[in-house]
């Protein structure tokens, strides 16, 4: 990669990010739409980036940061302050999203692990794009999003537990278990050093001068990935778990003040670089799981918004706007597709399927998302008739 | 009267609070975002759908607003009226040293009015109040006195009640 192509690649970026956001889109999908057009793959006219161990570097840094912050914003006090619609909202929608992504995982690639990786990508929403729709759209004051909100900390959980397997597991059952000890082994560790070291590792960089400030903390974050990545973990839990050590210290809002630069650049070149290897001519095999999937997806999730706002209390329009909240998916898809195509224990053809899909999977389904978001409240007054209730309250 | 205030958090987005509003029917959220940023949402009704209003403002926007609510400018009405009808006059409480040579003097003697240009029109004491202060009315240890007069006349005012001297 040549400074030259640096330079077009993220002009080109600014650009797609910029006119997306124009449209209320989500910046996601337009990086993954540069790395599209840039990459090897059609259209072949504009191929002047490919994929080499710098692009693989850079994108590995996007992908340590995202999880990082992920694992920084992630505290079981917060988790407790979102309140009674975690568990129940979580639940219903884990039940019927995983549920029907296992069937198209199944119907795709039989009972493997490829499979519960594609059930796994169908299942996680985009937070990035449901709260930035959120903040767009004018629904923070709404009821209803509180339980948009607590649905989506519910899958991030659950997707947290699924990261290290999909990039490390499918091997035989006694493979499997040691993979699953050693993560326990290391996350345990972590932790109790965080609860042990809180304090010191606080005091030293509440000290520090900004610069080593910054050199430590990115050390940190690093050396875990690399720790992790030397047990036969995925880098992603390192990074991960380095935002959870941190999350609990004094320090975090001026690490995440800090570091947010950081991880908008390489988020970004993380989107863009997948974006490369997205091959539209694979479009052929993948494309029936693509559109059995986008179909799913719609019912899916529009279904456990009902239901879980059912079970909370909300009307019909309300839950209408909790399923179209959670239509768009994005970052995690993608994440779980790469950490599967570094997966050996998947068949190769499995790998570049499971890529192909989740790149345009999420361009589809992030732009369905959002107009389906900006337009459900007008969509539920079409469908659903105001209840007797409402009306009496409002004459 | 207690606000029926509800607090909720948003994961990653920041805390949310609503109430109803008792004039109007209608329905307010305020957002306070992790970044600093406050939103206030006014729904007309409180079952609606979409709010009518969605005021954003930044921290230092929402600390100002908060304190104009919350009445820290505020000054209570009837000074105000009193200023209104008064035009460059203005009334001044004043309290009486205990240590001032005034005390035990009348009005008349003291001749606040004649020396400063400020005129006496109450006296604030226990148990009571002089309404209308008079010529003959004497002064007490623990008096405050409503003065009225020109701004610059209640300097000299203060600094006579306290020092003297007078002539007895």
């Amino acid at each position: 990669v040549t400074l030259a192509e640096l330079a077009v690649t993220v002009v080109l970026l600014g650009v797609l990010g910029l006119s997306a956001g124009r449209f209320g889109l989500s910046a996601i999908p337009a990086y993954l739409l540069a790395g599209l057009l840039l990459g090897p793959n059609e259209p072949e006219q504009l191929a002047i980036v490919r994929p080499s161990d710098v692009t693989e570097f850079v994108a590995e840094l996007g992908l340590v940061f995202l999880l990082f912050f992920l694992g920084l914003e992630f505290s079981l006090g917060r988790l407790r302050g979102a309140g009674r619609h975690v568990g129940l909202g979580g639940a219903v929608d884990l039940a019927v999203n995983a549920g029907l992504g296992l069937v198209v995982g199944l119907a795709a690639f039989g009972p493997t692990l490829a499979g519960l990786v594609l059930a796994a990508c169908i299942y996680v929403s985009s937070s990035a794009i449901a709260v930035k729709g959120l903040i767009d759209f004018r629904r923070l004051g709404d009821d209803e999003t509180d339980l948009v909100l607590a649905i989506l900390v519910f899958e991030d959980l659950a997707v947290a537990l699924m990261l290290g397997f999909a990039a490390t597991g499918g091997g035989g059952v006694s493979d499997s278990l040691v993979v699953v000890a050693t993560a326990l082994g290391f996350v345990t560790a972590g932790l109790a050093v965080s609860k042990w070291l809180a304090r010191p590792l606080d005091r030293l960089l509440d000290r520090l001068p900004l610069e080593f400030f910054l050199l430590a903390v990115f050390g940190f974050l690093v050396g875990m990935a690399a720790i992790a990545e030397e047990l036969g973990l995925s880098e992603a839990i390192g990074a991960l778990l380095a935002g959870i050590v941190l999350s609990e210290t004094s320090v975090r809002e001026q690490i995440e003040e800090r570091f947010f630069a950081f991880r908008d650049i390489f988020a970004a070149l993380f989107f863009f670089v997948f974006g490369l290897s997205i091959d539209l001519s694979a479009f052929g095999q993948v494309g029936w799981i693509i559109g059995f999937a986008v179909v799913v997806t719609v019912v899916g999730k529009l279904t456990a918004g009902w239901a879980a706002g059912w079970l909370g209390g909300f009307t019909k329009r309300q839950g209408l706007n909790v399923g179209a909240a959670l239509v768009a998916h994005g970052e995690f898809t993608v994440i779980l597709a790469t950490l599967a195509s570094g997966n050996t224990l998947i068949a190769a053809a499995d790998r570049s399927d499971l890529t192909a899909f989740a790149g345009l999977y999420v361009l589809i389904t992030a732009t369905i998302g959002v107009i389906l978001m900006k337009e459900s409240k007008q969509l539920g007054r079409l469908l659903f008739a105001r209840s007797p209730e409402a009306r009496l309250a409002e004459s | 009267m207690p606000v029926d205030l509800h607090e909720t958090r948003l994961p990653g987005v920041g805390v949310k609070y609503t109430f109803p509003l008792a004039l109007g029917g209608g329905r307010i959220a305020v957002i306070l975002h992790n970044d600093g940023q406050r939103d206030v949402y006014y729904y007309r009704r409180a079952g609606d759908a979409e709010p009518i209003a969605v005021i954003e403002l930044h921290d230092d926007e929402a600390r100002q607003l908060g304190a104009v609510l919350g009445g820290a400018y505020e000054r209570p009405k009837i000074v105000e009226d009193l200023e209104l009808a008064l035009g460059e006059l203005s009334i001044e409480w004043v309290p009486v040293p205990d240590d001032s040579p005034a005390i035990g003097l009348s009005l008349a003697a003291a001749a606040l009015r004649a020396r400063t240009g400020v005129t006496v029109i109450a006296i604030l004491r226990e148990p009571e109040p002089v309404s209308g202060a008079q010529p003959g009315d004497v002064l007490q240890q623990g008096d405050t006195l409503v003065a009225v007069g020109k701004a610059g006349q209640f300097g000299p005012f203060r600094k006579l009640l306290a020092e003297g001297p007078f002539e007895t």
